[in-house]
């Protein structure tokens, strides 16, 4: 085994997420625009068949939406991506003995850098309209999420690697549990609006309650804290789960992809 | 001499089938015992190499050769045995398995050196001897993908060549790259080998074993048929 020190596989991170968005961008702008422009779209749809033809009463919600379907997007694009990442650097795992842990870490960092790079265009479509004028307090609280994401986003993802490694059609599946998760955290409509018998349910949700976070940060400038812990106390039975599983698992990688 | 490796009865065996998410739910007997359908590629292999010292592995395709590679870079576990190396061990398995193709051979370079377990100022160091070695030139700044395989396999092995490390894994490399840059190769790992660092190499090119290592042994179906002087087991192998 390549031995690497901490330093090191920071930089081996750093290049594996910065080389494979170049890659797809090729250095171009409107390549960024347009995975930008993909989220603002299904916004604009969302907008368009919640708010105008169905008459759903939100003021605020083209700033819900946005504030929300980023990172949305960071994580499912990064979990589905990951789970990818074994099999598609089977060359890697197999020929050169990496660390398995950091190819799927680089995909989530990789939709991570997508998301600070959209942040601009997040930050100016909350503020400009005028009701949400921006705050010192994103400063701290934006970064703060951002945190609690990566920690609570990496652990499925490393977990999405393994499991596709072993059962190949995993990826398939998380694109699916990925939708209706999408229409169970709720995304598009707020967790008031649903039947109170069922609103328990929502509320048990550490997706709901991680975007729910974002939300409030984007809309009352507010951090969540209750939420924010509840989403910190499941990324770490999460870590520790996984863990596990990827002591037990990940030494014949090497043979199954 | 110290050892700079040494493996004592190493067993491997593979599963060949592959499951699915419905053989998994539906059928887990299938499941359970594919897993023990043994086919074995390691059987009992055990043998100790010197520091400086070249060490050959002979067979033909499909006798357990890669899989031992793989065992003493530590990707493979094996079933049973241990394996022990000493210092930094860089592999070339198999050329370009890190290249990406859309990206231009500079950043190649980083990333591939970085796969390898070279901080950034490391290569930052040996940039213009890797791209020296490698004979690219001006085509260093293209894309990958507009590379011949020549070209690939020259970077490759430069960027292996420069990284810092004990012990070489190399597995049928020779054999790649115009007979000019072959030789260079050949005179590479001679002058590794006079800094005292150990080559194991898989191959089932002689001429090219014969002239780099100093002993090897044989595999068949997984087991050492043979071992001594190199010059010895490929005349054995070649008149059996």
């Amino acid at each position: 085994m390549i031995e690497r020190s901490p330093w090191q596989l920071l930089e081996f991170l750093y290049l594996l997420a910065r080389m494979e968005l170049k890659a797809r961008y090729k250095g171009r702008f409107l390549g960024y625009l347009g995975a930008v422009g993909l989220i603002f779209a299904l916004a604009f749809v969302f907008w368009i068949a919640f708010k105008v033809i169905m008459g759903l009463d939100l003021p605020n919600y083209s700033v819900y939406l946005v504030a929300g379907l980023f990172p949305w997007a960071w994580m499912s694009m990064g979990v589905v991506s990951a789970s990818r990442s074994f099999v598609a650097n089977a060359g890697l795992i197999k020929e050169m003995g990496i660390a398995h842990a950091i190819l799927p870490l680089s995909n989530v960092v990789q939709e991570m850098m997508h998301f600070a790079l959209a942040l601009p265009l997040i930050v100016a479509w909350v503020a400009i309209p005028g009701d949400y004028p921006p705050t010192w307090s994103w400063l701290w609280q934006i970064p703060l999420l951002m945190a609690l994401q990566l920690v609570f986003v990496y652990p499925l993802a490393l977990a999405a690697a393994l499991a596709n490694a072993y059962v190949r059609d995993i990826e398939y599946w998380l694109g699916i549990g990925f939708v209706l998760l999408f229409f169970a955290t709720p995304m598009v409509y707020p967790v008031s609006m649903v039947p109170e018998g069922l609103a328990r349910y929502f509320e048990l949700n550490p997706f709901h309650a991680l975007m729910e976070c974002w939300r409030t940060v984007f809309i009352e400038s507010r951090f969540d804290a209750t939420h924010a812990a509840y989403a910190a106390a499941f990324a770490a039975v999460e870590g520790v789960v996984v863990w596990f599983l990827y002591r037990r698992f990940a030494p014949r990688v090497g043979e199954v992809v | 001499m110290t050892a700079a490796l040494e493996c004592r009865d190493l067993w491997k065996s593979y599963s060949s089938k592959r499951v699915g998410l419905k053989t998994l739910l539906l059928r887990p007997e299938v499941a359970r015992t594919s897993r023990y359908a043994r086919r074995w590629a390691l059987q009992g292999v055990s043998f100790k190499v010197s520091r400086g010292q070249g060490f050959g592995v002979l067979g033909a395709n499909g006798m357990g050769k890669t899989t031992l590679l793989s065992v003493l870079l530590g990707i493979v576990q094996p079933d049973r045995g241990s394996v022990s190396v000493q210092g930094r061990v860089a592999s070339l398995l198999e050329l370009g398995a890190g290249f990406h193709p859309e990206l231009s051979g500079r950043d190649n370079v980083f990333l591939y050196g970085s796969i390898l377990g070279m901080r950034l100022h490391e290569v930052e160091e040996r940039y213009h001897a890797i791209v020296e070695f490698s004979e690219l030139g001006d085509a260093v700044e293209e894309p990958l993908r507009t590379y011949s395989n020549g070209m690939v396999t020259r970077l490759g092995f430069s960027l292996i060549a420069h990284a810092p490390a004990d012990v070489f894994l190399i597995d049928e490399v020779l054999a790649v790259g115009d007979a000019r840059f072959q030789e260079k190769c050949r005179r590479h790992l001679q002058e590794f080998r006079k800094r005292n660092g150990t080559l194991v190499i898989v191959s089932h090119d002689m001429e090219a074993l014969a002239e780099v290592c100093d002993e090897g042994i044989r595999l068949e179906m997984g087991e050492v048929t043979d071992a001594g002087p190199i010059g010895d087991v490929v005349r054995r192998y070649q008149r059996p």
